[in-house]
């Protein structure tokens, strides 16, 4: 793209009219001038039609005449929606590059603005704010240039019938034309406060709603609802105002052009019946007069969507006319290569009321070297971390790496040299791999897609094992399900070790998982699975259909079984929504739960109908919903309810039951389960147990993960399963994985990336003792010499190593050396170890 | 509801026993049944083999127990050996200070025999307690009495005989 050296926000709205879009106006504007012809053409055959082929009473004229009115109708209107088609594919164009440009504009926005900036607000710049604009730029050269263009045809054309009439008659327009601006002027005050209200507005909805635990804490419903109706009673007032005023420009506007057809009549009467005009442009006029109607509706609608588009366009850039710190990409030249020497010179930070988060901060490191800054929470050790990164703007004094001062450095020049963990780390949607590879990819190819320099599979499983997070990935892994396309010969392989497993460790693990047995009740499956004891091979049969699926539910109905799951599906609802009914949708809360967190609200409502009706009285649906819920249980993660053991044999009865009818009826609906054949509606992990995991807790997991990875090993298989764990989807913010897990992911990330100078900022704060020792660990036997490390730290036992430790306090650098030197010293450091 | 509806789930499930023991445990026995029930609701049952730990010294404490059947040996690591501190039964709740913060294990505990116990971390106790900001006062309530009982007893018992150990007295007074 050529237009990237000028920022969005300094562009005009008319900038974007051409720019890039020249073809499309150009063929725009070929097509206008034919319709301009095609709309003039009928006023003419009108006239010839009543005075020669009526008057003369000619029907051969009167057909020639007709022939080309209708392919004037005809053309016209292709025309017009060739024109409408044209312009829409121009808006949406520039609305897609102005959400883009402007969302490139916003990413590289300094830190403080987001300080004072709620996401709603950038939000709803970027969704609905732009809609208008661009709406005006789609039309903004065809429809002022078509309307205007007819409007004149059409008068050219009056005035040459009859010059008198033709002045008369238009003389409507332009009382109309003065009076217009001035009522949209006002429209436009009126948008302008809308536009700033709404934005008001969405800030205040993302607020609260990322305030919730804060307003349920509080209770504080009502407060919120009274700041809430404020806002939304000036909204209400603002919209209304700025309605009547659209309106008010649009009656005026109907008033005028309503005004032609009487002044024709009066005037053109009075000609027509003293002979001074033909009864054929009479009619040509007034046709005139109604034809003149829509090209100056749609340019008034055009000026109207102008001053729109204007205001708004306007009102969103003056709001992110912010400057970024520092430039993205460096201008004429490479991304610098620098030395990782760190030079801290008079650093000084201040706030913009004044206070010194940071004071005359002076350090130094080699290339290298390795420091750890200490001290009390508030000492100003996060802040320094993040001005050696970039992420501040100091006030006063230096940073240099490689002598290079870092406020002048573009940001890819710092991306390229620095890898930075945050405190708290941000995990994006998406799979573990895509999470892994974030930092490299920003270096590789600004726009993520080149692949050039990625580190490989190999490289990437290093680090997983340095980190400490090739288990979890593992585990990941052994999570998943398979699908028979495409995994053929890994599906055999794991055969195999399940045979292996079973002769091994089938009795040592026996506390830990449930085995697949025909003949027992398996508490660590689902009602469904009990019930079918096999895996679907149609879709039909699978079990979020199974609920719906006709023969199934015949069969729970012919065995008397739908009662009775039913009311289990009311009381593990009742229970549920008793316990989680308030809960925010975090895993936590929800992982042992038979109703995720978006499904609840629904068995809410079913609930709300069985206080005023019997089951068998509910609508479908909800008894449906009831239904899956039973089939979904799994008394042995669903603990809210228990299951009788005389319920369990009356189901183990029924599946025998099952079985057979379905053998007869539909014998390759179901594959059951057997020792020797894959399920692919089950994970690798239980495919291997033939069974499924009884416990989740760590103990039982590591237990579990020893000894399959040993087996993996064996079979050469350990790395193709790490890979498929890579794919797993982390969701959203990461939420599917532990604390640890994700601060580990966001070190592997910055790992990969093998950067010359890594800052830390209490990187490894969330993770245990033996996870931290092993980062710390690393970090002497592989980084120390090779990359400058900033860390800060908040155990203290870990810094024991360091080149250099400089302990801070009030954003003061109150010691400084060698730790051994510190600790001899028993200074500040000492006591704080001591604190300890 | 029919005789057969009646039979289908158990009256009595793991998560109303949860709740019964909760209320029976010090730590939670303050706070209000809508806190309760998730807690009961969220906390697993966790079987230990003879032999194998619950917990083990330096490691981080991340979860609170309490035993439902069997026993577990509390012991200490020193240079000489392993110390044996006492002996953990069927009832005890253990480890309640470390769903308040982080700690690291001072003590490993062994399962002596087959132990069953209810198991709760910290992570689902900090973020039910978010919901319910205005509970947090009775866990510490509930903490600050069992710290001062805890040393009240050990005062009596001591009978102001404790010789060495006297200079470390006053836990209470933290």
């Amino acid at each position: 793209m050529g237009n990237v050296k000028r920022p969005i926000v300094k562009r005009s709205l008319f900038s974007w009219v051409f720019d890039g879009n020249l073809r499309w106006q150009v063929l725009l504007l070929a097509i206008i001038g034919v319709t301009v012809f095609t709309r003039v053409l009928p006023l003419e055959m009108q006239k010839r039609i009543v005075n020669q082929a009526i008057s003369l009473r000619k029907l051969d004229l009167l057909l020639v005449y007709c022939g080309y009115y209708l392919a004037a109708v005809v053309i016209s209107s292709a025309c017009k929606y060739l024109i409408n088609a044209l312009e829409t594919h121009i808006s949406q164009n520039v609305l897609a590059r102005m959400r883009t440009a402007l969302y490139e504009h916003v990413l590289s926005l300094p830190l403080s603005f987001f300080r004072n900036t709620q996401p709603g607000t950038v939000v709803n710049a970027i969704v609905n704010e732009l809609t208008v604009p661009s709406a005006f730029v789609g039309s903004a050269m065809s429809s002022p240039v078509s309307n205007i263009l007819t409007l004149l045809a059409f008068a050219v054309y009056l005035l040459w019938l009859n010059p008198l009439l033709a002045v008369v008659s238009l003389s409507a327009y332009p009382a109309a034309m003065i009076l217009l601006p001035l009522l949209q002027r006002r429209a436009n005050a009126a948008n302008q406060q809308r536009v700033d209200l709404s934005r008001t507005f969405s800030g205040r909805i993302a607020e609260s709603i990322g305030g919730i635990h804060e307003i349920h804490g509080n209770g504080a419903y009502r407060l919120e609802i009274n700041k809430f109706d404020r806002l939304v009673e000036k909204l209400r007032k603002v919209r209304v105002v700025w309605s009547l005023y659209r309106f008010a420009v649009k009656s005026t506007n109907n008033f005028f052009t309503s005004l032609g057809p009487f002044l024709v009549f009066i005037l053109g009467g009075y000609l027509t019946i003293k002979g001074q005009l033909e009864l054929g442009s009479l009619v040509a006029f007034l046709s005139a007069q109604e034809k003149l109607y829509d090209p100056w509706k749609e340019l008034i609608e055009f000026y109207q969507v102008f001053q729109d588009g204007k205001v708004t366009y306007q009102r969103t850039m003056e709001f992110f006319d912010v400057e970024p710190d520092v430039a993205l990409v460096p201008e004429g030249r490479k991304p610098f290569e620098l030395e990782p020497s760190l030079e801290v010179k008079d650093l000084t930070f201040r706030t913009d009321g004044g206070i010194h988060l940071l004071d005359n901060i002076n350090l130094s490191l080699k290339p290298g070297e390795h420091l750890a800054l200490v001290g009390f929470s508030g000492s100003g050790k996060s802040t320094l971390a993040l001005c050696i990164g970039q992420l501040y703007k100091y006030s006063d004094g230096q940073v240099l790496i490689g002598g290079q001062e870092v406020s002048q450095l573009t940001k890819q020049d710092v991306v390229v040299n620095v890898g930075l963990v945050a405190q708290s780390p941000f995990i994006f949607e998406g799979s573990i791999a895509e999470n892994l590879l974030y930092a490299c990819e920003a270096v590789a190819g600004n726009d993520g897609r080149s692949g050039n320099g990625l580190p490989t599979l190999d490289d990437i499983i290093a680090v997983l094992h340095q980190i400490g997070l090739f288990a979890d990935v593992l585990r990941f892994g052994l999570n998943a399900l398979l699908t028979p396309d495409r995994h053929q010969e890994l599906v055999k392989a794991i055969i195999r070790v399940r045979r292996k497993f079973q002769d091994r460790y089938g009795e040592k693990l026996s506390d830990y998982v449930e085995f697949f047995d025909e003949n027992a009740y398996l508490s660590y499956s689902t009602i469904a699975e009990n019930l079918t004891f096999g895996a679907a091979n149609r879709e039909e049969f699978s079990p979020v259909r199974l609920s719906r699926n006709d023969y199934f539910t015949k069969f729970l109905g012919d065995e008397d079984l739908l009662r009775l799951l039913i009311n289990i599906g009311v009381q593990l609802a009742r229970q549920t929504v008793d316990i989680l009914g308030n809960l925010p949708p975090d895993n936590v809360f929800f992982e042992q739960s038979p109703m995720s967190a978006e499904e609840l609200p629904a068995y809410r409502q079913v609930l709300e109908q069985l206080r005023r009706r019997q089951t068998r009285e509910l609508a479908s649906n909800d008894y449906l919903r009831l239904l899956d819920l039973a089939l979904r249980f799994t008394p042995g993660i669903h603990k809210m309810v228990g299951m009788g053991e005389d319920l369990q044999k009356l189901l183990l009865e029924k599946r025998a039951r099952f079985r057979a009818n379905i053998s007869r009826d539909l014998p390759d609906a179901f594959s059951f389960y057997s020792s020797h054949e894959y399920i692919y509606s089950q994970t690798i992990l239980n495919n291997i147990f033939f069974g499924k995991t009884k416990s989740a807790s760590p103990q039982a997991q590591e237990v579990i993960t020893q000894n399959i990875i040993q087996l993996l090993i064996e079979r050469d298989l350990l790395e193709t399963i790490v890979e498929i764990g890579m794919h797993y989807n982390v969701g959203t913010n990461g939420d599917k994985l532990s604390g640890g897990q994700r601060q580990k992911l966001a070190i592997a990330r910055v790992f990969l990336k093998a950067p010359k100078l890594l800052i830390m900022d209490e990187a490894t704060s969330a993770l245990d003792n033996k996870s931290q020792a092993r980062i710390q660990n690393l970090l002497e036997t592989r980084w120390k010499r090779k990359s400058t490390l900033v860390a800060v730290v908040h155990r203290l036992d870990t810094i024991r190593n360091f080149d250099q430790v400089a302990v801070m306090k009030a954003g003061k650098i109150i010691e400084k050396g060698g730790y051994d030197e510190l600790i001899a010293r028993k200074g500040a450091l000492y006591e704080l170890v001591g604190r300890k | 509801m029919s005789s057969l509806d009646e039979s289908s789930l158990t009256p009595s499930c793991e998560y109303q026993e949860n709740l019964d023991i909760l209320r029976q445990t010090y730590f939670f026995s303050g706070l209000p049944l809508e806190s309760l029930k998730i807690f009961a609701y969220l906390c697993t049952r966790e079987k230990f083999r003879s032999g194998e730990f619950l917990f083990r010294q330096g490691d981080d404490g991340n979860d609170a127990f309490r035993l439902i059947t069997g026993k577990a040996q509390l012991e200490r690591a020193v240079d000489a050996g392993t110390r044996e501190v006492r002996i953990i039964g069927a009832g005890e709740f253990i480890g309640g200070l470390a769903l308040l913060g982080e700690t690291r294990r001072l003590y490993s505990l062994r399962a002596l025999e087959e132990t069953v116990c209810l198991v709760l971390c910290r992570e689902k106790f900090s973020k039910t307690l978010q919901q319910f900001p205005g509970q947090m006062p009775r866990i510490f309530t509930a903490v600050v009495g069992a710290i001062s009982g805890w040393e009240e007893r050990f005062l009596e018992e001591l009978s102001g005989d404790c010789g060495k150990c006297l200079p470390k007295l006053g836990v209470s007074l933290l």
